[in-house]
């Protein structure tokens, strides 16, 4: 293999990837910016005499920016005139590494992409392979998948809550939804043994069952927070600096939410009702009573007012499955397609062969299957593309990220913005790099 | 022996489309937008594969855009929601496809759509111009599989530095890199770039994190 060794000619050590900043450069020199022009703003032109122009790279390394995301802006004097992205510094290659694992590998990686809500993750992954593989889940286990997804879909938004009240300078709410996150973590300690990287779902059903006290632990945060989510409510919704902050910043239109591609909450902020869990309802969503928060408005706000609605929802989804969980197993008995159960493994030979087989191999899809299946993740839809190719391995696993999607459209917002209103749009719109970089 | 011993695991069944699947939505049956495609561009259907309830249309590569044009103005799938690239490397050429899923958000839709890509020429025609969303998804595919997107405006690498010489999600890209493709900070102040993350894995020494402290002569 050819070693570049062009690097070591540089005058400085440290410049490594010189050409990569100056193509950002150029682009945001060439760049047309595509929602001012859109809306009439002007980009001034005439030459800069009075030097309020300038170039200012934020990031990758920014308490603001949720994570390793990079914003090289031209201003004009406060004004942002353009915007380009950077990304990809948290970028592992987990598309690629997919392909040389089992589809029951790589699950622990889904937890590590949106790592606010891993659950949700390991549930899509599942759900997609089970769709590629044809495995029926049982009743139960699609019930607890359902409360659990709910459950990481309100640590999510708690975590975009607190942090987003931090970007616009008031702490104590961050202390709040943490509390909020800390008896979560408590939950799936109890269900998976994990408090962050949950891997708790499995092909086919689960790792384990709920016991009696998570139950109860669910049960009563659901009570609780219901409460405390309305005292927020209380707090923010007529709070005049917070809605200062946040009415008329990011506006975007139902259009251009969905030219720009816009997905998850801030889709519907725009008023578009796309949303996976009524759009193609998976596990047991057409079953439950809930309503999907909506807004017309279209700025930073609408997107704050969804995204407390939907905790809301949420709750109230939780409680219906509490109450209509049924008994029964939560992993399909079909030893080719999901791990037997500890018991068998233990106590029987047969038990063991398989669960060495699918460790080893595991579920094989027919040659030639394809399947998309997409959830409506804390950030919008997540979906996963796989292709197989026979064997234990899928030969192309594509992971349609929300964060990488959502971000695309946030390029195009920040323009025309004063510089101050950044951290808050990146707030809203809840970017992980770890989902956008993959 | 002329026969090699395979211990992979190969299942002899092939993806059957009739066959029920428990998971196959409503929204991805999508037998009247192919027909309205086939009417409307004769021949331009080139393949429909059906599985799990999930239509992939096959379309010719010359009017592809004209499709994706009928798709956005007159059938409705105004939303992309996810476009990328697929190494096939051990199927017959052509090497590479690009998938298309489709959203139509007032029927409630969905549309996947497959173009398929020479090696030695590949080259798609932007949909930039059609849908805004597919700008990062098409540098992306451009950044992993080096598909190039023919009117796009800003086809730059999605993820790895623009310095970066490969296209790592092709099949014969190795897992561990390539040493030297991609220097990273020095591990010491003084030392070298890191031309190596994983040089254990190539048979090398990875680099020290500190200075060894200088050897004591005892005298």
């Amino acid at each position: 293999m050819p070693v570049n060794t062009s690097y070591r000619d540089q005058e400085n050590i440290f410049s490594f990837w010189p050409r990569h900043n100056e193509t950002i450069l150029k682009r945001l020199e060439s760049k047309d910016a595509w929602l001012s022009t859109r809306r009439g703003i002007e980009i001034s032109r005439v030459k800069d005499a009075l030097e309020h122009e300038m170039t200012l790279n934020i990031g990758p390394q920014h308490p603001a920016t949720h994570g390793v995301l990079r914003c090289m802006v031209k201003l004009d004097g406060e004004r942002i005139e353009k915007c380009v992205l950077d990304i990809g510094y948290l970028h592992r290659g987990i598309e690629k590494l997919a392909e040389s694992k089992t589809y029951q590998e790589f699950m622990p990686y889904t937890d590590r992409m949106d790592y606010l809500a891993p659950y949700a993750n390991n549930v899509a992954w599942c759900m997609a392979v089970e769709k590629l593989a044809n495995i029926e889940v049982p009743e139960r286990a699609q019930w607890i998948r359902m409360i659990m997804c709910e459950l990481a879909r309100i640590s999510s938004h708690l975590l975009w809550l607190g942090v987003g009240l931090m970007d616009a300078g008031a702490v104590s709410v961050f202390l709040w939804t943490f509390q909020g996150r800390e008896d979560l973590y408590n939950i799936f300690d109890e269900v998976s043994g994990a408090r962050f990287t949950v891997s708790h779902s499995r092909i086919g059903g689960l790792a384990t069952d709920l016991s009696a006290k998570a139950i109860d632990m669910i049960r009563d945060f659901a009570t609780r927070y219901e409460e405390i989510i309305r005292g927020w409510q209380k707090l923010l919704n007529r709070n005049r600096i917070w809605i200062d902050r946040n009415r008329d910043v990011g506006t975007v239109s139902a259009d251009e939410a969905i030219a720009l591609g816009l997905t998850g909450p801030n889709l519907r902020g725009s008023g578009v009702p796309y949303d996976i869990r009524t759009f193609e309802p998976y596990l047991k969503y057409d079953e439950v009573d809930f309503i999907i928060p909506l807004r017309e408005e279209g700025d930073c706000l609408a997107r704050y007012h969804i995204r407390v609605e939907e905790m809301l929802e949420s709750i109230k989804i939780i409680h219906q499955c509490l109450d209509r969980l049924p008994d029964g197993p939560i992993r399909a008995d079909d030893a080719k397609k999901a791990y037997p159960s500890k018991n068998e493994v233990y106590y029987s030979m047969e038990g063991m062969i398989h669960d060495f087989m699918y460790t080893e191999t595991g579920v094989a899809p027919p040659k030639g299957a394809v399947a998309y299946h997409a959830i409506e993740s804390p950030k919008g839809e997540l979906g996963f593309y796989l292709e197989s190719d026979g064997t234990g391995c899928p030969w192309r696993a594509r992971i349609n990220a929300p964060s990488f999607t959502n971000l695309q459209g946030l390029e195009s917002m920040m323009e025309g913005h004063p510089v101050a209103d950044i951290v808050v749009l990146i707030g809203s719109i809840d970017p992980v790099m770890g989902e956008a970089d993959k | 022996m002329s026969e090699s011993l395979n211990f992979h695991f190969t299942p002899v069944d092939e993806a059957r489309p009739d066959e029920e699947n428990v998971h196959a939505k409503a929204s991805t049956d999508v037998t009247d937008v192919i027909k309205a495609i086939q009417e409307q561009f004769p021949g331009a259907v080139t393949e429909v594969v059906v599985y799990a309830g999930e239509h992939t249309v096959f379309i010719a590569g010359e009017v592809f855009l004209q499709v994706c044009t009928a798709l956005k103005e007159e059938l409705g799938f105004t939303y992309l929601v996810d476009l990328a690239g697929v190494d096939r490397f051990r199927e017959d050429a052509p090497r590479y496809e690009v998938y298309y899923c489709f959203v139509n958000l007032k029927a409630g839709k969905r549309l996947r759509i497959k173009v398929r890509v020479e090696e030695d020429d590949a080259v798609l025609p932007s949909i930039t111009g059609l849908f805004k969303a597919a700008d990062w998804n098409e540098r992306e595919c451009f950044d992993m599989l080096g598909i190039r997107f023919e009117g796009h405006p800003d086809l730059r690498r999605m993820y790895m530095p623009e310095d970066f010489a490969y296209h790592p999600q092709r099949k014969e890209f190795p897992l561990l890199g390539i040493p030297g493709s991609l220097p990273l900070p020095p591990r010491t102040p003084e030392g070298e770039l890191t031309m190596d993350p994983f040089a254990a894995a190539h048979s090398g020494s990875p680099a020290k994190s500190y200075e060894e402290p200088a050897e004591h002569d005892e005298d």
